[in-house]
């Protein structure tokens, strides 16, 4: 998967993102290739069966969408996932170029842990919303 | 039991406690390590097994939104097109899933509600291991007549 990023800076650490900051913006294609390796990976039923081979499972936009915005930080090893919420509001070809944005909704320091609420948009090249969601991660310190 | 991969779905055929089919997967290190690559997330917590070993986790854990691609597919079986556009959930995430674990998602429609000429589908999504633990647990909404 070809990922454009805005900034060459260096990641930002867990310490400095404040509530309100917003991540870097990026963008991705969803190219054939992709889609077939992440349907390969989750062992999706075959084509076939499939409702709509044409359109990308919404899974993978939020996984990639998940991943541009968190190359921007410097995710801790260890860090895991708490809860998601996520709303598909559009189709999306394969093919299309997504833009990602991602913005620190809320952060909890917890002793050893941080609790990082992270919203999420993605959007396809007519600037139409295709997914919005919040990911709450468990960080350690 | 909502008929498997309803490309035409009429709300007349759902009823409140319907249930979805249920999705099984058989977790794997290798699925997992393929995972990571498909999605360019190489957390060691999911990858590496000495690392994952020392933490209070005590070994690797498939990604979440693994788990949550395998609840994305039983709402597109359930509900097609509707679910790739329209849907929406909020889950959390009640305990890993560990390689070699048989994962089970399971779903139920709640109630149904029709509000402006568009009928929500709200659906009750679990997911447990070979256990009966629960490993993801929340709600999905599906549109119809959007």
């Amino acid at each position: 998967m070809e990922q454009k990023k805005t900034s060459g800076k260096s990641p930002i650490k867990i310490e400095q993102l404040d509530v309100g900051y917003e991540f870097p913006p990026s963008s991705y294609e969803l190219e054939p290739l992709v889609i077939a390796k992440y349907l390969e990976a989750v062992g999706r039923p075959s084509e076939q069966n499939s409702p709509a081979p044409e359109f990308v499972p919404p899974m993978a936009i939020a996984a990639y969408t998940m991943n541009a915005v968190a190359e921007s930080f410097a995710l801790p090893p260890g860090s895991i996932h708490a809860s998601q919420e996520l709303e598909f509001l559009k189709l999306v070809p394969v093919g299309t170029t997504i833009d990602c944005h991602g913005r620190v909704a809320q952060k909890v320091n917890r002793g050893q842990l941080h609790l990082l609420v992270i919203e999420l948009e993605a959007l396809n090249q007519d600037r139409e919303r295709v997914l919005s969601g919040q990911a709450t991660l468990v960080v350690p310190n | 039991m909502i008929p498997v991969l309803n490309k035409e779905l009429k709300l007349s055929d759902l009823r409140q406690g319907n249930s979805l089919s249920s999705v099984v997967k058989h977790i794997t290190q290798e699925e997992i390590n393929r995972y990571a690559e498909a999605s360019g997330d190489f957390n060691p917590i999911h990858i590496d097994e000495s690392f994952a070993a020392q933490t209070p986790l005590g070994g690797t854990i498939a990604h979440g939104m693994l788990i949550l691609a395998y609840v994305s597919e039983m709402m597109t079986v359930a509900f097609g097109k509707n679910w790739l556009s329209g849907g929406k959930f909020s889950v959390r995430f009640k305990a890993p899933a560990r390689p070699t674990d048989t994962i089970t998602i399971t779903g139920k429609i709640d109630s149904i509600e029709h509000k402006e000429g568009v009928s929500h589908i709200n659906c009750g999504v679990e997911s447990h291991n070979q256990k009966g633990e629960a490993i993801v647990a929340g709600k999905a909404t599906v549109k119809l007549g959007a």
